[in-house]
């Protein structure tokens, strides 16, 4: 296959043994346990000792009010199971009692939840390490004054916030069965940051990530909208978010991605309606990864949960760069993940609704959205300069985003050019911070892996011609170390 | 992330009982949802879920493929993609054949719809078919108008996130007080030495009780032992050093009695999965958190089954009250979607063997056997944050 082999990074991982003991109440599917089952298969996979550990602090009130508003934060910290009757205006009015239960250490769980998302994003803003995760994060459905969706705090925006202290603009791409409505919308209005969202749509929770919804204002064309129908396979699942992906690297150029993991996209979910492998889910990360920039992985949904530990130790392992065996270890949790004990898990024969015409219609579309981010009319695009966009490949490799000092981005934000104009697809317009690959300036951090137009290339190639093959391999649970190239 | 997924088949339940004509078709459903309306599924049962989804009635199938085979137009049409639209729909396609219709069904339609599904050879079943009629039940919201399930993405600055303008610098400090703890940071030390040193932990560790149970050739991270590690400044020496003097002086703090295994029981027969009642009234011992701990762990043991049969066996000395909510006889239900096939462990040693991996955090489930279940360190290397009731009491200040 021509995959680049992994590459070894420097990964940190946020983790506090406390988040497995919050329960959302009985019948609630939302587990906080999932997250400690996958802490155990890491342990047991020896993964854990490559990688830097830290316990989160506890995101205090202060940080969560950088976005949150202080009269839902102060309510969250104030409801308890034992006082709830004493708050019943304020639970209809931020959505707290039913999806989202008031439960024994509500705010503790958010605190947790939230912090490691926040020190993750800082640890990355230090330049300290090039891949942080966050299982216990995610929580993606969180709006400012709102909880939704088994969401309290929203981990994810605080942690594109932080980001954005050292990153001009920032990629959340997330891969939950559910819309990233809370990103979304928290972000809507801005071209700092872009929302990539593939999610189920249609008489689907929670109703919005319609393809026609692309942001307002400054962030008109900043959102992008997947919707998808039931019964998402790897291939079909690939063949959307590879070209979707590559182009919004290619007109976006973050500096930095937020991957939000939840693994309610996978065959089987108790709430999903997706039919991916764990193979294919990684594949996301996989791909994501070899970007080379700075990486937050966050968890999200999934509610079959033994499949959710397998995905989130798999991909920890693709962060890693390290190959793991299709044989589960022994673990605290084994019996779990009976009557087969292994890694990887097959899709059912369910049928795809999303044929290759619908997502190529799909696609089509939001390439046009794409187009329109260098021509974008009015205020906006003069708001923009460098940003914004131009030409394919070439340009975007070289990035060093990181190493755009604050003063710098500001002066090059004053001026505008006529590289504005130039379209996607007319050549190589120069980008007004033209360092180049081929003439690297002194770098802070890691360069990328390879460059860009290179991965591109290989890419498109994969998505053609090895598709098929790969395919094969990822309904294969017995050779989980297929595609996996050897470490360099 | 919520409980929408099956908000198609759910409205047709509704759309059907708004009807009203047949009520007493659906009268059962209606039981099946008060009755089961909070059950916890557990991971056998949603095992048996995922079983039962892949012998989902042909029926259905079969309209999913012709809505595959329905032109393209049609299909983006149906999501709202008017853009391509110019050919009218042909009639073939009627709305039956296409799950996603958000238009509201006629009354007829609808009847027709619920004698179809329980025939064998109707054209398209309703999910609740094939599954435990409670999942879908679960809590939705069920939305009279066709599009009500769309919501829209709201913009003003009760809703975005303000961002400050530019970037800035941490300089030295960083934006928040309290403190990530690093527990481990492997890149100071080769990795051989890391194996190297855990390998002689095991070694340790193995000379007595029930560590002397074989762990196969996976090395497996001891947390604690790295944590050591770290505080010992990387000094394998000094680390080992220091864990045989903890050796010595084992803590069994967190060891869970018989009573409290007992009582955790009983509580569960009384309040269901309610961690919180239990607590209050059964387990006064433990913090919410450790009774959730445990009963992830326990669940799976030797312990529960005999528990479950026990319960089962008492079950059938009373007559249940139709309609009644019953904990037990939920949890019973429960434990019988467990599929025949899941291997128990003949006795939960095996278990405890592993029960220690995470350091300070992990009770030992049966109290069973001798072990650490975390060592005293030493007065300069405090474990990991244990479990402790303070940690679960709810609010916390920031």
């Amino acid at each position: 296959m021509a995959m680049q082999p992994h590459s070894k990074k420097r990964v940190c991982y946020y983790y506090d043994s406390d988040i497995g003991n919050y329960y959302y109440g009985q019948g609630h599917p939302m587990k906080p346990h999932r997250i400690r089952m996958t802490h155990n298969l890491l342990l047991n996979y020896g993964l854990y000792r490559k990688m830097e550990i830290y316990r989160p602090h506890k995101a205090t009130a202060d940080e969560m009010t950088k976005f949150h508003s202080d009269d839902y934060i102060r309510f969250l910290r104030s409801i308890r199971p034992d006082n709830m009757s004493e708050y019943n205006k304020q639970m209809q009015r931020f959505n707290v009692g039913e999806d989202c239960p008031v439960f024994d250490g509500l705010y503790e769980f958010c605190q947790l939840s939230a912090g490691g998302s926040v020190a993750a994003a800082v640890k990355l803003n230090k330049q300290a390490s090039e891949i942080c995760i966050n299982w216990g994060g995610g929580l993606h459905h969180a709006k400012k004054s709102e909880a939704s969706g088994f969401c309290y705090v929203n981990d994810i925006v605080l942690g594109i916030l932080e980001l954005l202290k050292y990153h001009q603009r920032v990629l959340y791409i997330d891969i939950d069965v559910h819309h990233g409505d809370g990103v979304e919308e928290a972000f809507y209005t801005t071209d700092r940051v872009m929302t990539v969202s593939f999610h189920k749509y249609g008489e689907y929770f929670p109703g919005t990530g319609d393809l026609r919804d692309i942001g307002a204002g400054k962030g008109k064309y900043y959102a992008v909208n997947i919707p998808l129908r039931d019964g998402m396979d790897d291939e079909s699942y690939e063949s959307i978010f590879v070209p979707i992906i590559s182009k919004v690297m290619e007109t976006f150029q973050p500096s930095a991605v937020v991957l939000q993991c939840g693994a309610d996209s996978l065959t089987g979910d108790r709430l999903g309606c997706f039919n991916l492998t764990v193979r294919g889910h990684g594949r996301c990360v996989e791909l994501v990864k070899r970007f080379g920039l700075p990486f937050l992985l966050v968890g999200g949904g999934g509610y079959t949960i033994r499949n959710v530990s397998r995905c989130w130790t798999y991909e920890t392992s693709v962060a890693l760069g390290v190959e793991i065996a299709n044989e589960l270890p022994y673990n605290d949790y084994f019996e779990y993940f009976g009557p087969d004990f292994k890694l990887h898990i097959s899709p059912s024969n369910m049928s795809n609704q999303n044929t290759p015409e619908y997502l190529e219609k799909i696609k089509n579309r939001l390439f046009e959205n794409l187009r329109m981010l260098p021509h974008a009319p009015g205020v906006q695009v003069q708001a923009i300069p460098e940003d914004a966009v131009n030409d394919e490949s070439e340009d975007e490799d070289k990035v060093d985003k990181d190493e755009r000092l604050p003063q710098n981005e500001k002066d090059k934000r004053i001026t505008g050019d006529g590289e504005l104009s130039d379209s996607e697809d007319e050549g190589e317009g120069g980008r007004r911070d033209n360092r180049s690959y081929r003439n690297p300036q002194p770098r802070k951090r890691p360069r990328l892996d390879k460059d860009v137009s290179q991965l591109k290339d290989e890419i498109k190639l994969l998505s053609a011609e090895d598709s098929k093959d790969d395919v094969k391999n990822i309904s294969s649970a017995e050779e989980p170390k297929k595609d996996i190239a050897p470490n360099p | 992330m919520s409980d929408c997924a099956l908000v198609t088949n759910v409205s047709e339940h509704d759309a059907s009982m708004d009807v009203g004509n047949d009520k007493s078709l659906f009268e059962p459903t209606v039981d099946m949802m008060v009755h089961d309306f909070d059950d916890e599924r557990t991971l056998d049962e949603e095992e048996a879920l995922a079983a039962g989804e892949q012998q989902d009635p042909k029926a259905e199938l079969n309209s999913l493929q012709r809505e595959g085979d329905m032109p393209l137009e049609e299909l983006l049409a149906l999501y709202g993609y008017d853009r391509t639209m110019d050919k009218p729909i042909p009639q073939e396609p009627a709305p039956e054949v296409v799950p996603e219709e958000p238009e509201l069904k006629t009354e007829s339609a609808l009847q027709q719809l619920y004698s179809e599904t329980t025939s064998p050879e109707a054209t398209r079943c309703l999910r609740s078919g094939s599954r435990p009629p409670s999942e879908e039940e679960d809590d939705y919201d069920y939305s009279p108008d066709e599009d009500d399930w769309k919501k829209t993405i709201m913009v003003g600055s009760d809703y975005q996130a303000a961002i400050p303008e530019g970037l800035c610098s941490y300089d030295d400090a960083l934006p928040y007080e309290n403190e990530d703890k690093l527990l481990w940071n492997p890149c100071t030390l080769d990795e051989k030495v890391t194996e190297d040193y855990m390998r002689k932990i095991g070694a340790m560790s193995s000379t007595t009780g029930i560590d002397a149970v074989p762990r196969g050739k996976q090395l497996r991270d001891d947390e604690e032992a790295l944590y050591l590690l770290q505080q010992c400044g990387h000094n394998v020496e000094e680390a080992l050093r220091r864990r045989r003097i903890s050796a010595q002086t084992p803590a069994h703090a967190s060891l869970w009695s018989e009573e409290e295994c007992r009582n955790f029981e009983n509580g569960l027969k009384a309040h269901g999965k309610d961690f919180h009642l239990i607590r209050q009234h059964k387990v006064r011992t433990r913090s919410v958190g450790e009774l959730v701990q445990f009963y992830y762990i326990w669940k799976k043991t030797e312990r529960h089954d005999i528990f479950a049969n026990k319960a089962r066996l008492e079950k059938k000395k009373y007559t249940l009250h139709p309609g009644h909510t019953d904990y037990m006889d939920r949890f019973l239900e429960e434990q019988e979607a467990t599929g025949a096939g899941i291997v128990r462990p003949v006795s939960p040693t095996p278990m405890m063997d592993y029960a220690h991996s995470e350091p300070a955090t992990q009770p030992d489930p049966l109290a069973l056997g001798e072990k650490e279940v975390f060592s005293q360190l030493n007065a300069h290397t405090p474990p990991p944050r244990a479990l402790s009731m303070e940690d679960q009491e709810p609010p916390s200040g920031s």
